[in-house]
């Protein structure tokens, strides 16, 4: 947990169902995606930390017409969430149907999982608490 | 301040669609329109800033300034291409116009094309993906029309705005470009069918997405003292503005907004010495319905939640208070995406001269127009006005 943390070791550890964000050394901010500036405090000096995994849904979309690579995963939910450190990402939505998108409601509280597509990629998701 | 050297004497764009013609032949057609057949002799141009967005994927060309320069007749010339993906056009006009400003150039051609149909759809899709953030969005699935989907939940979420509110934005800009000849889409269409459910990233359906497009557009700027010499319609660039924002959507703590959109406006207001309030017209960058919506906001025509309203209200039409994209938008007149931002300000051109025919508007003496690239990440903001007004 000490070596400066990468973006290819950030996305191995979702590849891992291991989510780590990174956070800024000098005043703390949990940063995730990678930055290389805290937008907080202007520092470079990154490290690995852990989040609790609880967040807000902030917003979302369901795909229909995805790239070649996802399209047999179509119809999906993406979302973005806020997680509890304020940080925000971007993921899969679980437990909607994404047929019925009237029924999900944005500030529903959310939990980070995980889910590998039948692209075999393993993304990072959410599923309400 | 405002700009006070800069004059646009020229414009014209190629028809827009599946065109049966190469990237450097569309070019070099936009390119005779705007210089031999408008008064402005090839001699007098001294350089030419390019707006291409991803020719490397879409027709397997790279250093594409020079190539499009040399088909046109221009070879020679320096010769730089623009690129910040569906902003290209308006940041290669941006570099002209400073070029001009600073008293470097009296007399440069800017222009932008791009040739999209030469692949499939998906190709096409995944070219314009490459806009987006790759490692961070596109990895897990979002797909381009997905980010405007997540922009157009948070906005129906906390302002009210209904997918009726964005199928008659696709409507009215159909029904501009009707009589719109160069426009790939000539045909209006009921709200009805703008609200067919086929679905790309709900809520956007296939009706609130601009087309896939092959096109050019060019323009020719000059110093004030020159203008004269090649025309009396010439049009003044009184200010312009740019921004940037984070690639990544979830980066962004307002999704209602694009802040690269509102910087840009405010700084080319700024310079112009205007306010939203003393612009006629807009021509903004409505690659999604909801991208008009909120471009609208952004700079300042309606407040933010507003510009849905403004649609249904008719304040937007061609006849309209306010009237924006008046020749049919990108949603209607088609988006081959480096001449985009070339092209808006053709319109903006023809309109403020009174040579838009049939889709002139009423008050067009100042008019803005609004280019923004990707997700929002790039934007560019230009504010034009009539040299006699």
């Amino acid at each position: 947990m000490t070596e400066k943390p990468t973006i290819e070791q950030y996305l191995k550890n979702i590849e891992a169902r291991d989510f780590q964000p990174f956070k800024c050394v000098d005043c703390g901010t949990v940063i995730a995606p990678p930055s290389g500036t805290c937008y907080s405090c202007g520092s470079n000096k990154m490290e690995w930390t852990r989040v609790s995994g609880k967040g807000t849904l902030v917003s979302f979309t369901v795909i229909h017409i995805a790239s070649d690579e996802f399209q047999e995963e179509a119809p999906y939910f993406i979302a973005i969430v806020e997680l509890e450190e304020g940080t925000r990402v971007t993921g899969r939505l679980q437990g909607f149907d994404p047929l019925k998108p009237e029924e999900v409601g944005i500030g529903t509280l959310v939990v980070l999982d995980y889910e590998t597509g039948k692209s075999g990629k393993t993304y990072l998701a959410f599923r309400p608490e | 301040m405002p700009l006070k050297n800069t004059q646009i004497v020229s414009a014209a764009q190629t028809k827009f669609g599946s065109l049966d013609m190469s990237l450097r032949e569309m070019f070099a057609e936009a390119v005779d329109k705007a210089t031999v057949e408008a008064g402005v002799p090839k001699s007098e141009i001294q350089a030419a800033f390019v707006g291409t967005f991803i020719p490397e994927m879409l027709v397997h060309q790279g250093h594409t300034a020079p190539l499009l320069l040399d088909y046109a007749g221009l070879r020679g010339l320096p010769a730089t291409r623009h690129e910040a993906a569906c902003a290209s056009g308006a940041t290669a006009l941006r570099a002209g116009i400073m070029a001009i400003e600073s008293g470097f150039y009296d007399t440069v051609l800017v222009a932008g094309a791009e040739k999209m149909t030469s692949v499939t759809t998906n190709e096409a899709t995944e070219a314009l993906a490459a806009a987006a953030d790759d490692q961070f969005e596109s990895s897990v699935g979002l797909t381009f029309p997905g980010v405007f989907a997540i922009a157009a939940v948070a906005h129906m979420q906390k302002y009210g705005t209904t997918e009726e509110d964005m199928a008659r934005v696709s409507v009215k800009a159909h029904k501009n470009a009707s009589t719109n000849p160069l426009a790939q889409f000539q045909k209006e269409i009921t709200l009805e069918k703008a609200m067919t459910p086929r679905y790309v990233a709900w809520p956007l359906k296939l009706f609130d997405c601009s087309p896939i497009s092959d096109g050019a557009a060019a323009l020719v700027l000059t110093s004030t003292e020159k203008a004269k010499q090649y025309t009396d319609d010439s049009v003044s660039v009184i200010g312009t503005g740019q921004a940037s924002a984070s690639m990544n959507l979830a980066d962004r703590r307002e999704l209602t907004s694009f802040e690269a959109s509102v910087v840009a406006s405010k700084n080319a207001y700024k310079m112009a010495g205007l306010s939203a309030d003393d612009m006629d017209f807009a021509v903004v960058h409505d690659c999604f319905t909801i991208a008009e919506i909120i471009a609208s906001e952004d700079i300042g025509f309606f407040e933010p939640g507003k510009g849905a309203e403004a649609v249904k209200e008719g304040v937007t039409a061609l006849d309209g208070d306010r009237p924006i994209n008046p020749m049919g938008g990108l949603k209607a007149v088609g988006h081959p995406v480096g001449a985009t931002g070339v092209k808006q300000a053709s319109v903006v051109y023809k309109e403020i001269i009174g040579a838009a025919g049939p889709n002139q508007i009423a008050k067009h003496d100042t008019g803005i127009m609004h280019n923004f690239g990707g997700t929002g990440a790039s934007c560019v903001v230009n504010i034009f006005r009539r040299s006699d007004a």
